[in-house]
C-alpha cells in the first residue's frame, strides 16, 4: 500500500497512473519574478485572494508606519538635549491605548469579518455540496508517498466492485462542487490544492472533509504540505478539471474496467467507506 | 587533583558562572544550528548539488544532500535552535546573569537547581550531537516530531529516540530555571524593589519563566508518551490501520505539542520585549513610556499565550466552533502587543537617542519583531491561514519573531551586559557593524521566505522545483540563499570582536551605559531600593548630582532646593508608578 505508484504492480483495477515526475502539461504561467499567489482555478478563490491581498496591504501599511516612525524618531531626536523626565502623561498613554484599539479594530476586525464570511459561505458550508445533485464525491487515501483516490462508480456507492481508483491523478468536472473525504493509513499528510486554496490534514484514524469547485477546465498540481518522511517532496499529484461530459465519459469507461479487473482477494484494495448523508 | 578541582568548578551555584556556562553552550549550538541552516539554504539554491566541503560527511553522494540527509538537517536545525540555542541563551545565560542582580537578590532562590538545570541541558545537548552519528540515522521527523511519523514504524533510527530523550532533558532544564526564576522574583527581591520598580527585562524573564513552569510539563507529557510509543510499544499516538491493536490518536499529540509550542514563542520573545523596553528607555535617556501599560500588556500576552495555540491546527479538521474561538483569541493577542510596541515608539519620541550597540540591537529587535508580528496577522484568521498554512510564509513569519528577534535580543543583552559579565568592553564599532548587517540580512533572508510562501512555496520540500507551479521560484530562493550565506559570514565579526576582547580587550568602566539598575550600581548588602529602573533625566538629580541618571538604591538628599521645572510634576517614582 505504501509503495509509490511507479513501483506498485499495475493492477487492472487501477487506471494507469500518470507519471508524477513528468512536467505538467500546463506551462507555468509565471516568470521568474512573478510573486503573486498560485493561479486561482477555484470558483470561490477570488474571495480568499481578495482578503489575503487586503491583509498584505495592512502588513505593508503597518510596516511603513512602524519603520517611518522609528527612523524619524531616531534621526530627529538623536542626542537631543532636553527630554521629558516622566513616563508619559495621562493623555499620551490614552493616545497609545486609543491608537492600539483603532489599529486592532480596523486590521483585526477586517480579517475577522472577512474570514468569518468566507467560513460561513464556503469553507465550512457543506450545504453547497450536499444540496447540489451534481456534486462529485471523492475519497482520498494519503500514503507515503502518493494520493490514492476513489470514485464511486456507476452505482454511486463506495466500497463496491465498480469503484474507480486512481493514483496521483484526480479528475473532476469543472463547474461542479467536489466533495472530498480524506484519510491516511500511515502518517499525517497534508492534502493541498494550491490553485484551489484547499488545504486539509490527512490523519490516521479520522475522516476529514472539504469541498471545492473548479472554475474552468485545466490541470493543476496537488501537493503534500505536511512533512511525511523522506519522499515527502515527491508526493505530487495532478488534478484535471474536465468538462462534465468528458468527466462522465471517463468515469463510465474507468468504472467498466474496474468491474472487469475486480479482485475479491485483494483486500488491501477494498478501503472505501459508506458516506453518511448529513 | 587538578582535574578534580576543574570538575568541581563545573558544579557551581553562582548564578553568574552558570550564566557563562549556558552562554558558551548556547553559542556552540547556535553555530551547529546555523551551519545546518546554511545547508538547507544551499539545497534550495542548488538542489541535489554537492555541497563544497561536505564530502567527508556524505561520501556516498560526494557531499550532496540526499532526501534523508535533508530531512535530518531541517529536523535538527529546528530542534537545536529552539531548545539548545535561543532559549538557553535568553534564560540560561542572560536570565541567570541579570535576574538576581537586577532585583538585588544575593542568590537564586534555589541555588543548587541552577547547576542541575545546566547539566540536564548539557546532557541533552550531548545526546543531540551523538544522534548525528548513530545507527539508522539521525532524527528526521521534523522539529515538531508528529506521530505516527515519529514512531519507530516510520522513523526507526536510534537518532529519533536520542533526540526525544534530549528534548526531555532540556525540558527538565527549562522547568528548573523557570521555577527558580519565578520563586526568586517572588521571594528574593531586595527591600523596596516593588513589582512596579522591576526593570522590564525582569518582567519579561518572570513571565517567560511562568510560561516555562506551566507549559514545559505539557511538552514533557507529549514527548514522554512519544518516547513510550518508541521504546515500550505503547500506542498513544498511533491510530487506525497503522496501529497493531487498539490505537491512539495522533491529533492528541498535536494538541499537546502546540499547547507547549505556541507559548514557547512567547517564552522566546518575552525576555526580548523586556530588553527592548529597558534599552529604549536607557538610550533615549528618559523613563519608559507607560511602564505599567507595557508590563501589563506583557502580562496579558502571557495570560493569553496558552489560549491561542490551536491556530496551528486550523487545517487539522477541527470543529468550526473551535476554529472560530481560536481565531478570535489569536487576533486578540495582537492588541497588547500593539500597546507595547506603541509605548516603545513613544519612549523614543522626544527622547535623547544614543545609538550604542545595545540600542541598535534593541531597535533592530523592534523592527524584525514588528515585521514578524505583522506577517502573523494573516495566520490568525482561518480563511487567510488556509492558503498560507504550511508554506514558507509561515517559516518567514516565525523566523522573524522567534529567530531574528530573539537572536538580536540575545546580542542586545550580550553587548549591554558583557562589560559586567567579563569586566571587559567589546569593541563598539565592530558590535554595531555586526548588529546592523545582521538585521538587514535577517530581513532579506526571511523576507525572501515570506515572498516565496506568498507565491505558494510549501515548506520542508527537498526540491520545491518538482512542482511546476513553484519552478519559477528558483531565482528568488537563490538570492535568498546568498543573503543567508552573507548573514552567516557576518557572524565572524562577532567572533573577531569576542576573541579580541577576551584576549586583549581593555577593562570596562564600572557603569559604561550610565544607567541606574542594580546590576550596574550595586549598592552593597542591605541596600534599599528607592525608585524604578528608568530614573533618567530627572531634574532634581541633574541639579544635585550633575548627571542624568541615578541608581535605583541611591539616596538623593533633599536638602538642596529642587528647581521647579516646566515639565509636568514628577511623581515620587517617575513613570514607574
Ligand atoms: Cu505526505
Amino acid at each position: 500500500m505504501a509503495e509509490s505508484p511507479a513501483l506498485s504492480p499495475a493492477s487492472a483495477n487501477d487506471v494507469a497512473p500518470p507519471d508524477a515526475q513528468a512536467p505538467l502539461a500546463v506551462p507555468p504561467a509565471r516568470g521568474a519574478w512573478s510573486l503573486s499567489p498560485p493561479e486561482n482555478a477555484s470558483a470561490t478563490g477570488d474571495r480568499i485572494d481578495a482578503l489575503l491581498a487586503r491583509s498584505h496591504g495592512f502588513d505593508l501599511a503597518l510596516a511603513a508606519v512602524m519603520l517611518g516612525w522609528l527612523l524619524l524618531a531616531v534621526v530627529r531626536f538623536r542626542g537631543a538635549r532636553k527630554v521629558a523626565p516622566d513616563g508619559g502623561t495621562r493623555r499620551s498613554r490614552a493616545w497609545v491605548l486609543g491608537l492600539a484599539l483603532g489599529v486592532f479594530g480596523v486590521v483585526d476586525g477586517t480579517l475577522f469579518l472577512g474570514s468569518e464570511g468566507y467560513l460561513r459561505d464556503v469553507l465550512w458550508n457543506f450545504r453547497v455540496p450536499t444540496e447540489d445533485p451534481r456534486t462529485v464525491r471523492i475519497e482520498i487515501n494519503a500514503h507515503q508517498w502518493s494520493w490514492e483516490a476513489r470514485y464511486a462508480g456507476a452505482d454511486g456507492a463506495f466500497g463496491t466492485k465498480d469503484d474507480v481508483v486512481t493514483w496521483n491523478d484526480l479528475r473532476v468536472p469543472a463547474g461542479v462542487p467536489v466533495w472530498v473525504q480524506l484519510v491516511s493509513t500511515d502518517v499525517v499528510h497534508g492534502f493541498s490544492l494550491p490553485a484551489f486554496r484547499v488545504k486539509l490534514d490527512a490523519i490516521p484514524g479520522r475522516v476529514n472533509q472539504t469541498w471545492f469547485q473548479a472554475a474552468r477546465e485545466g490541470a493543476w498540481e496537488a501537493a503534500c504540505y505536511q512533512h511525511c518522511g523522506t519522499s515527502h517532496y515527491r508526493m505530487r499529484g495532478v488534478l484535471t478539471a474536465l468538462s462534465p461530459e468528458a468527466y462522465a465519459a471517463w468515469l463510465h469507461e474507468a468504472s467498466l474496467k474496474a468491474v472487469q479487473g475486480y479482485d475479491a482477494d485483494d483486500t488491501a484494495a477494498h478501503w472505501g467507506w459508506v458516506w453518511r448523508t448529513p | 587533583m587538578k582535574a578534580g578541582a576543574f570538575l568541581k568548578s563545573l558544579w557551581t551555584t553562582d548564578p553568574q558562572r552558570v550564566a557563562r556556562q549556558y552562554l558558551w553552550g548556547g553559542f556552540l549550538f547556535l553555530l551547529v544550528g546555523g551551519l545546518l541552516a546554511m545547508l538547507i539554504r544551499f539545497q534550495w539554491a542548488w538542489p541535489g548539488q554537492p555541497v563544497p566541503g561536505l564530502a567527508w560527511a556524505l561520501p556516498e553522494s560526494k557531499g550532496a544532500l540526499t532526501p534523508p540527509a535533508y530531512t535530518a538537517v531541517f529536523t535538527m536545525h529546528g530542534l537545536l535552535m529552539i531548545f539548545f540555542a535561543v532559549t538557553p541563551l535568553l534564560f540560561g545565560a542572560l536570565g541567570h546573569f541579570v535576574l538576581p542582580l537586577a532585583i538585588g537578590a544575593k542568590q537564586m532562590a534555589f541555588p543548587r537547581l541552577s547547576p542541575f538545570g545546566f547539566w540536564a541541558y548539557a546532557v541533552g545537548g550531548a545526546l543531540m550531537l551523538v544522534s548525528f552519528v548513530v545507527r539508522l540515522g539521525p532524527a528526521s521527523a521534523g522539529w515538531t516530531s508528529y506521530p505516527p511519523l515519529a514512531t519507530p514504524a516510520f522513523t526507526p533510527g536510534l537518532g529519533q529516540t536520542l533526540v526525544t530523550v534530549a528534548v526531555l532533558c532540556v525540558g527538565v532544564s527549562a522547568f528548573l530555571y523557570g521555577l527558580n526564576f519565578v520563586v526568586t522574583v517572588v521571594r528574593c527581591r531586595a527591600p523596596g524593589m516593588t513589582w512596579g520598580r522591576m526593570p522590564l527585562v525582569v518582567w519579561g524573564l518572570f513571565y517567560g519563566a511562568v510560561l516555562n513552569v506551566l507549559f514545559v510539563p505539557v511538552l514533557a507529557a507529549a514527548t514522554g508518551l512519544l518516547l513510550l510509543d518508541r521504546v515500550a510499544g505503547t500506542q498513544f499516538f498511533i491510530a487506525g490501520a497503522a496501529a497493531v491493536g487498539g490505537g491512539g490518536d495522533p491529533v492528541v499529540y498535536q494538541h499537546l505539542f502546540w499547547l507547549f509550542g505556541h507559548p514557547e514563542v512567547y517564552i522566546l520573545i518575552l525576555p526580548a520585549w523586556g530588553m527592548v523596553g529597558d534599552f529604549v528607555a536607557f538610550f533615549s535617556r528618559k523613563p519608559a513610556h507607560g511602564y505599567r501599560l507595557t508590563a501589563g500588556a506583557m502580562g496579558a500576552v502571557t495570560a493569553l499565550s496558552g489560549a491561542v495555540y490551536a491556530h496551528h491546527l486550523f487545517t487539522s479538521g477541527m470543529a468550526p466552533v473551535l476554529g472560530r474561538t481560536f481565531m478570535v483569541l489569536t487576533l486578540l493577542i495582537s492588541l497588547p502587543a500593539e500597546v507595547m510596541f506603541l509605548n516603545w515608539l513613544m519612549t523614543l519620541w522626544r527622547g535623547s537617542v544614543r545609538l550604542t550597540s545595545p540600542m541598535l540591537a534593541a531597535l533592530a529587535t523592534m523592527v524584525v519583531f514588528g515585521l514578524g508580528g505583522i506577517t502573523g496577522l494573516a495566520l490568525g484568521a482561518v480563511a487567510t491561514d488556509v492558503p498560507l498554512h504550511g508554506t514558507m510564509w509561515v517559516v518567514g513569519h516565525f523566523h522573524l519573531t522567534m529567530g531574528a528577534a530573539s537572536f538580536l535580543a540575545v546580542f542586545a543583552g550580550l553587548y549591554f551586559w558583557f562589560p559586567r559579565m567579563y569586566g571587559r568592553a567589546l569593541d563598539e564599532r565592530l558590535a554595531k557593524v555586526h548588529v546592523l548587517l545582521s538585521a538587514v540580512l535577517f530581513i532579506a533572508v526571511f523576507g525572501g521566505q515570506l515572498v516565496a510562501g506568498y507565491a505558494g512555496q510549501l515548506r520542508r520540500l527537498y526540491d520545491p522545483y518538482q512542482y511546476t507551479f513553484l519552478a519559477h521560484l528558483l531565482t528568488l530562493n537563490r538570492w535568498t540563499s546568498w543573503a543567508a550565506f552573507a548573514l552567516g559570514t557576518v557572524q565572524l565579526v562577532f567572533v573577531v570582536n569576542l576573541v579580541r576582547t577576551l584576549g586583549w580587550g581593555r577593562a570596562a568602566e564600572p557603569n559604561p551605559w550610565r544607567v541606574g539598575t542594580l546590576e550596574w550600581t550595586d549598592a552593597g548588602p542591605g541596600a534599599v531600593v528607592l525608585r524604578g529602573p528608568h530614573a533618567l533625566s530627572q531634574p532634581e538629580v541633574q541639579e544635585q548630582l550633575g548627571r542624568d541618571w541615578i541608581g535605583q538604591a541611591e539616596p538623593l538628599s533633599s536638602s538642596k532646593p529642587v528647581v521647579e521645572q516646566v515639565a509636568p510634576p514628577v511623581p515620587g517614582v517617575e513613570g514607574a508608578v
